[in-house]
């Protein structure tokens, strides 16, 4: 499969939603491939505004048109909001574009670098000096 | 509840240590340079002592929001407020255990990281008395900053924090 990938989404049960919360405190490099960038788009379906960081799920709806849940890891609460993201920048449902990490485990779950709303707005997503490749986008 | 209880029986552990032999041993080696009897490294402290506590601190403030509303993570009973409470004293508490002579690294550095965490911790602490959720949340904040501030430092090569 192609690092770059692009999907398009669509969703999951609230209940396994709120079940996968994570709090996971781990570096980048224990849970996500520097080597595998990818590109999600999908709808935005829940956001856990928690320590030690906030996660983004979203729908893809894939070219087949069968649906596929993701999350996201986002930087902490405090670096989002430093960077202007709070809980509600982002209203459930809206698509976004997500580019990021992929998960060594090659599950449904990506470190966020930048998300792309419908205009073109680009806001970082991520946090600075995790280990994360240093592609520019925290600049 | 019971993960307040299993939090506060490992920090008892790591503080006592357990059995009657141990405590004469330790009562020896008071009489010596120090009165302390290191119970665990470094790495067990973190393990058993902190996650586990500083996981009750984050798990008990923020936001999941869906299509459905938002649900607050916040303690809606004084039981859970005291847990999460009991959680934060813990995290206070490692600060000072990772003082302990013989865990240190260095000095000065290692010390104001140390206190950081005693300090983000006691903010916890009172914030879940106060049964203040916002203060939790920033304390919970706080808390991560001077865990990433110290991973920086002194963990090379490091899998577990970002």
């Amino acid at each position: 499969m192609s690092f770059k990938k692009i999907a398009t989404v669509a969703g999951l049960a609230l209940g396994s939603l709120v079940s996968a919360q994570s709090n996971a405190h781990h570096a980048f490099g224990a849970e996500f491939d520097a080597n595998a960038p990818l590109t999600l788009r999908g709808d935005v379906t829940t956001i856990e505004w928690v320590n030690p960081h906030a996660w983004f799920h979203i729908e893809v709806t894939k070219a087949d048109g069968t649906k596929e849940a993701w999350r996201i890891e986002g930087g902490t609460p405090n670096t989002l909001l430093r960077r202007g993201i709070n809980k509600r920048s982002i209203a459930i449902g809206t698509e976004i574009v997500v580019e990021g990490y992929w998960a060594k485990d090659r599950t449904n779950s990506a470190n966020g670098r930048n998300i792309t709303l419908a205009n073109g707005k680009k806001m970082f997503m991520g946090s600075s000096g995790t280990g994360a490749p240093e592609d520019g986008a925290d600049k | 509840m019971m993960h307040s209880k299993l939090v506060l029986a490992s920090l008892l552990l790591a503080l006592v240590g357990c059995s009657p032999s141990e405590q004469a041993s330790s009562q020896t080696e008071q009489a010596g340079s120090s009165p302390f009897k290191l119970s665990g490294d470094v790495k067990h402290i973190m393990q058993w002592v902190l996650d586990p506590a500083v996981d009750g601190v984050w798990d008990s403030a923020g936001s999941i929001i869906t299509a459905a509303g938002t649900r607050e993570l916040a303690p809606t009973t004084d039981e859970g407020w005291l847990a999460v409470e009991h959680s934060a004293a813990v995290v206070a508490a490692s600060g000072n255990l990772l003082l302990m002579p013989g865990r240190a690294v260095d000095d000065e550095g290692w010390r104001n990281i140390s206190q950081g965490l005693v300090e983000a911790g006691l903010l916890a602490q009172a914030a879940a008395k106060n049964q203040d959720s916002d203060a939790l949340f920033d304390a919970g904040g706080q808390i991560y900053r001077v865990c990433k501030a110290c991973h920086s430092v002194y963990v090379q090569d490091d899998e577990s924090l970002d």
